[in-house]
């Protein structure tokens, strides 16, 4: 089990976001394997609501389905149509509300998605896959798939192209990888840009700042590209903000406790001058946060990244900045949606571009403005329309 | 009943044996100290807010957590043998706290109580790794190996999704409060060490724990019920890990279940640092917690000195042999093995 | 038969070595002629392992010179002193429990039998054999050394210090460190016939307690007494009183096993033992010992007499019954045998007998915490009272109540490890397993006193001791033992004590 564990690439991080848990993990690897082992525990145990594949069976009611376009190339039946979300853990609760969010969009279509969760384990989650091919018509399924790792993705893609079911990936994927290379129900992949990430809660405190002043950054770990990609949008900000300096710069790991720590070894060091902190995820900020309390430092602008729950209701209580959200509940239903929309003819696979194919999505900067209604995130469902499957398009996959 | 010529210096020596009345001291040597003491000269000179008081609370407030769990650590490690469950125990504890006292996911509120159940807790924990290595014979490697990924299973049922966050007033207002500039919790782990202290110093648990792993055939030939000062050894450690665990969920307002991540690593770190070696036997609680004290200094001021974040892990991990090496360095000439 | 008057082998000038506040050498000058055997006494503490070790690499002297060969040297390290053709034997026990006989024999000098990295194990052996058959012994070479008994041991470390000499162009020096201290009196009879061997192309230093031993082998005796030579005398023109009078400094007073001590036996049974048995060592043992009587166990390597004494203490599992005091006892753990008021002095002090890094008045304590504890919490002040009563009562010759036992020299560990029975006023029952092990002349009448007067009063002692002479002197009785079972009991009243002929006749 921790062998998939180790393989797991740094974007993994990015791809719990929500799990408040998850970014202080990987210092421990075996920790994480144990959680999810535990987390299968609960699964067994029936403690939380809603586990492995519930119901399958189609309810029709044409009523509230779109007709489908059959010449746009519909071929299935609204009502055979198999719709699978399939995310690590529900313990998290990032990947609780994308699974809420893939139900949502089914309810709204008159079906049920099946919610698989596979621990963290690859070898599970191929195996639930292939379970799930087998078990009903794999030409009218829809599977929107948080792959374990990068070198997941792979098999993952095979077996759905041998079975010809389709297919939307989210976070992790090799860079030589690519849907549009022959695997034609291979919607698209999914993932989010850490640079802008990193730059948008760059600005925010910036401008909170205005404009000038010292800032202190903590990074996550550093041989990761979540952390790298969130500090190089710090940097390129910090380019166009010239009256803003970095005063130090220092690796938290990821880790409450270390940026608490860290943090106070910092305002010894630079006392007042300490006009900002940009911490790399929300743990950290929140430790910063602490920190500053602590020294009673309270008009620092602190953010973060990630929209943790308690961060969230930082923002919405005004003690932090701002913090960014990937939006969980939308990625658990946008999948689903561009299946459903090329089964049911709303949506041409010729007329999806390559940069559709594999994109970079928009995140939601939390501000003071938004924090209230993201405390409780929920889908959107008028983004699940066949026409504004690609809104959230902000590039192609570098 | 004594021969007439005890008592007396044999006359035509020359020399009387040297028989001064150096204390019992409580830290055998002083190689361990005099790291840190150089540790914290050259910091001094490097940067001018280092030796500020306000950097020595800094460091003993961020000391605290780990100084507790190395008090603990000390004793199984005394004994010979090894404790990796930190990680577990911590996590439950830190959960099982947050779930008791007044709490954003459940109406339970305990109290001060909660604290104790915490404890109680993590000494079951260590009962129960105690009652295993003893009992089934199992090395304490395994059985605390176990007791961690239990602890964190267990942990992660309470967690659920959804993180506990700690409502109690009273509790955040003990927490954030201070006496003489150091956060409460640094009272609270200066209270552990010196406990550990005096449990080491005038208990048997203290003295049996170093008699079993200095030679355990002559324990038993001593008639010392060694099963059970080891299990007992392993329950106070895991009360202390519990007591670890509330006071991160007290500094950090909420039960995580990382509350313990790294720590395991950094305990025995200290612990070796400092002169406690794992081959049982030698060393204590001074010499873990001045082990403590030379980690989180050494954080400390390679940041203050503004050392690259990048190259930190290495200096910190050159720094560390070569700590090690000066605290061996009065042990050198000796026949000493080293495993 | 003195040397040629030519440069020394080996030859030590003025050396000083203080370890912390304990001065082990203070000025001593020393030497070592061709083809010479020199016998080296003194006091527990008096410094002679710790010249030794300087001999052979493994302490450095403060100052002082060291002159191997007509060159000054400094010798770092063990391989250092092998390869200049100094080999030693070590007072406490050296061989590395889990290799063989054989490897242990030729460890760090395998030459030959190591090609390329790779054991050859028929050269190995045949060397190894080599080596034992010189000193006639049948232990076998694919013997693990942790299975051996303590002599064995010995003979095997003997054996290795032997190898040196085929190691080495230049004739070499063998240290000897208390070799004999474990042995038989036959077994060290073959150890002397080879220092006479190897008298003929190498030169020897002889350390022992068992001053006629080192009138029997040695052609020069120094004599040390705190670190530095008092003396240096010639066999021949010495006794051993006279010896003991320059070792300690003055006479000795009173017998050397305080005979006229021995009180008659009483009538009261201290210890019953009915049909007692150790499984595979010792077969249906019957005795009683009486209140304040002292109890010989005679016996070979091999007579289950060290079994029945750990067996009766709680250490193996036995069959049969005990009574103490006529209410009858289980010795299931060394744990009930304590709390029956048994206590047990076991040969090996350094696996057994001590622990090392904690301090003498820790060491002292150990079984008997009770008695410096008010509940949980140690009384220090009280520990450290008992313990320094008991350094003082013992001579045990250390910095401090508060030093590392492993700091003393081996003698005074010793005393310690007896103080450690001795401090307790319940004691009934003490079981001796060579207790004067490695102890000088006059710790061991110190020793022997002390005995007598446990027994004076009432304590009962089961004796196992280093010689038979020892054993008849001490004891009220001696049980003797062969193959497991007792097959006779011969008295030994004061004045009327058998000779050791008598007593062997029975053994064997
Ligand atoms: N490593 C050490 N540390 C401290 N003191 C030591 C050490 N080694 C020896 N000593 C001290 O040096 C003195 C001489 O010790 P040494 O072992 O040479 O005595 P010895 O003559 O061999 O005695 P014995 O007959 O008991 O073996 C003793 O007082 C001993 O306590
Ligand atoms: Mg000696």
């Amino acid at each position: 089990m921790t062998v998939q564990i180790e393989q797991e690439p740094p974007q993994t991080l990015m791809s719990i976001e929500w799990r408040i848990t998850v970014n202080s993990m990987m210092r421990s690897r075996r920790g994480m394997a144990l959680a999810t082992a535990a987390g299968s525990l609960l699964i067994l145990s029936g403690c939380s609501a809603g586990t492995e594949g519930t119901e399958t069976d189609v309810t029709s009611d044409a009523g509230s389905t779109e007709t489908p376009d059959s010449s746009a190339g519909g071929t299935c039946a609204p009502e055979e149509i198999q719709l699978i979300g399939q995310v690590r853990n529900e313990t998290n609760p990032y990947e609780k509300a994308w699974l809420d969010g893939g139900d949502a969009f089914a309810e709204s279509v008159g079906l049920t998605q099946t919610r698989l969760t596979y621990d963290g384990e690859s070898p599970k989650q191929q195996e639930q896959l292939r379970q799930t091919l087998s078990t009903g018509n794999p030409e009218c399924m829809v599977l929107n798939v948080l792959p374990n790792g990068d070198s997941d993705t792979a098999p993952i893609v095979a077996e759905v192209d041998a079975a010809g079911a389709y297919l939307v990936t989210h976070w992790n994927k090799p860079a030589d990888l690519n849907p549009w290379d022959g695997h034609d129900t291979w919607i698209s992949h999914i993932t989010f840009d850490g640079v802008d990430a990193g730059a948008q809660i760059a600005d925010a405190i910036f401008e909170e700042m205005g404009g000038e002043g010292g800032i202190i950054a903590l990074q996550g770990i550093l041989d990761t590209s979540a952390a790298k990609d969130r500090f190089i949008g710090l940097e390129n900000s910090l380019e166009a903000n010239p009256g803003i300096t970095l005063l130090d710069q220092q690796a938290a790991d990821f880790d409450r406790t270390s940026a608490f720590n860290i943090t106070k070894t910092l305002i010894t060091k630079h006392g007042d001058e300490i006009k900002g902190v940009w911490a790399a995820n929300d743990d950290m900020a929140l430790g910063a946060l602490q920190a500053l309390e602590a020294a009673g430092m309270s008009d620092v602008a602190v953010a973060g990244i990630d929209a943790v729950p308690e961060a969230v209701q930082a923002v919405a209580d005004g003690t932090m900045t701002a913090t960014v959200s990937v939006d969980g509940p939308w990625q658990g239903g946008i999948g689903l949606a561009m299946g459903y929309c090329v089964l049911t003819g709303g949506l041409d696979m010729a007329d999806v571009t390559q940069e559709q194919r594999a994109f970079f999505a928009r995140q939601t900067l939390i501000s003071a403005e938004n924090a209230e209604e993201n405390l409780t995130p929920t889908a959107n469902l008028a983004d699940f329309e066949c026409g504004n499957l690609f809104d959230r398009v902000t590039g192609p996959v570098s | 009943m004594a021969p007439a010529r005890l008592g007396q210096a044999p006359p035509e020596t020359g020399r009387a044996p040297a028989r001064s009345r150096r204390r019992a001291s409580l830290l055998a040597d002083y190689g361990p100290l005099g790291a840190l003491v150089l540790l914290c000269l050259t910091f001094s000179v490097l940067s001018p807010q280092f030796a500020t008081w306000g950097n020595l609370r800094n460091v003993l407030d961020s000391a605290a957590v780990l100084a507790v769990i190395t008090v603990g650590l000390t004793f199984v490690l005394m004994l010979g043998a090894i404790d990796l469950s930190i990680e577990g125990v911590m996590a439950t504890a830190a959960l099982s706290v947050a779930l008791l006292i007044a709490n954003t996911r459940n109406d339970i509120d305990l109290g001060f109580l909660a604290i104790v159940a915490a404890v109680a807790l993590g000494a079951c924990f260590g009962l129960a790794t105690g009652l295993l290595s003893t009992g089934l014979k199992i090395p304490s490697f395994m059985t605390t190996l176990g007791m961690s990924a239990i602890g964190i299973g267990i942990a992660t049922v309470l967690f659920a999704g959804v993180q506990p966050s700690v409502t109690s007033p009273a509790m955040g207002e003990w927490a954030s409060g201070q006496w003489f500039g150091l956060t409460r919790l640094t009272f609270v782990a200066i209270g552990v060490v010196i406990v550990g202290l005096l449990v080491q110093h005038y208990t048997r648990l203290g003295r049996y724990a170093r008699a079993i792993g200095g030679a355990e055939d002559l324990a038993l030939l001593s008639g010392i019920r060694v099963r059970r000062y080891k299990t007992i050894a392993f329950t106070f450690a895991g009360a202390v890990y519990g007591l670890a665990g509330v006071m991160v969920t007290i500094q950090l307002g909420s039960g995580i279940v990382q509350a313990g991540v790294g720590q395991n690593f950094a305990a025995i770190t200290a612990a070796v640092v400092g002169g406690t070696l794992l081959s049982g036997g030698r060393g204590g609680v001074l010499h873990s917690i001045v082990g403590v004290l030379i980690v989180t200094v050494l954080v400390n001021g390679l940041v203050l000195i503004g050392v690259s974040p990048y190259v930190q892990g290495a200096v910190q991990g050159v720094i560390v042999v070569a700590a090690v090496a000066i605290t061996a360095w009065p042990l050198r000439q000796r026949l000493r093995v080293v495993k | 038969m003195s040397a040629p008057a030519e440069a020394p082998v080996l030859a030590v000038h003025d050396v000083r070595k203080t370890f912390g506040e304990t001065t082990a050498l203070d000025g001593l000058s020393f030497e070592v002629r061709r083809h010479e055997v020199v016998g080296l006494i003194g006091e527990n503490g008096a410094g002679k392992s710790t010249l030794l070790k300087m001999l052979i690499g493994l302490e450095q002297p403060d100052s002082g010179s060291i002159a191997l060969r007509g060159e000054q040297i400094k010798m770092r390290g063990i391989a250092q002193a092998g390869a200049a053709g100094i080999g030693m034997v070590f007072q406490e026990q050296s061989l590395i429990p889990n290799l063989t006989v054989a490897e242990n024999i030729l460890f760090g000098a395998e030459g030959d039998a190591i090609v390329g990295g790779m054991y050859r194990w028929k050269t190995l052996r045949q060397r190894a054999q080599a080596q034992l058959d010189k000193i006639g012994s049948t232990i076998d070479v694919d013997a693990m050394a942790e299975d051996l008994t303590f002599a064995e041991r010995q003979l095997v470390e003997i054996a290795k210090v032997l190898a040196t000499e085929e190691r080495t162009n230049a004739e070499p020096v063998v240290l000897l460190d208390e070799p004999t201290s474990v042995l038989d009196r036959d077994e060290a009879e073959v150890l002397f016939a080879q220092i006479e061997r190897l008298r003929t192309r190498a030169s020897v230093v002889f350390v022992s307690h068992r001053l006629d031993e080192v009138l029997q082998v040695s052609d020069r005796v120094y004599v040390l007494r705190n670190g530095s030579s008092v003396a240096e005398c010639v066999p021949g023109e010495v006794d051993e009183a006279e010896l003991r009078r320059l070792m300690i400094g003055r006479d000795l007073e009173g017998s050397h096993y305080s005979e006229e001590r021995q009180l008659p036996v009483q009538d009261e049974v201290r210890l019953r033992v009915r049909d007692l048995s150790v499984k595979g060592v010792c077969e249906s043992v019957d005795f009683d010992l009486h209140v304040g009587e002292i109890l010989g166990i005679a016996g070979v390597q091999g007579s289950g007499r060290e079994e029945l004494c750990r067996g009766i203490f709680g250490a193996s599992a036995t069959r049969g019954s005990l009574e103490m005091d006529g209410r009858p006892i289980r010795t299931s753990s060394p744990r009930s045998a304590i709390s029956s008021d048994i206590g047990f002095v076991p040969a090996e002090r350094r696996r057994e007998g001590m622990v090392g890094t904690m301090s003498v008045a820790e060491n002292i304590t150990l079984p008997h915490i009770a008695d410096v504890c008010a509940g949980p919490v140690l009384q220090r002040s009280k520990e450290r009272r008992l313990a320094d009563d008991w350094i003082e009562r013992l001579r045990i010759r250390t910095a401090s109540a508060a030093a590392p036992l492993a700091s003393l020299s081996g003698g005074n560990q010793q005393k310690a490890v007896l103080a450690r029975w001795m401090v307790s006023d319940s004691l009934k029952l003490l079981i001796l397993d060579h207790p004067t092990r490695g102890l000088d002349v006059g710790a061991k009448s110190e020793v022997y006193r002390l005995i007598r007067e446990l027994t004076a009063s009432g304590v009962s002692v089961l004796l196992m001791a280093d010689s038979l002479e020892e054993l008849i002197a001490m004891s009220h009785r001696v049980l003797v033992m062969k193959d497991g079972r007792v097959t006779d009991v011969v008295d030994a009243p004061v004045g009327a004590k058998p000779t050791p002929v008598t007593v062997l006749e029975r053994m064997i």
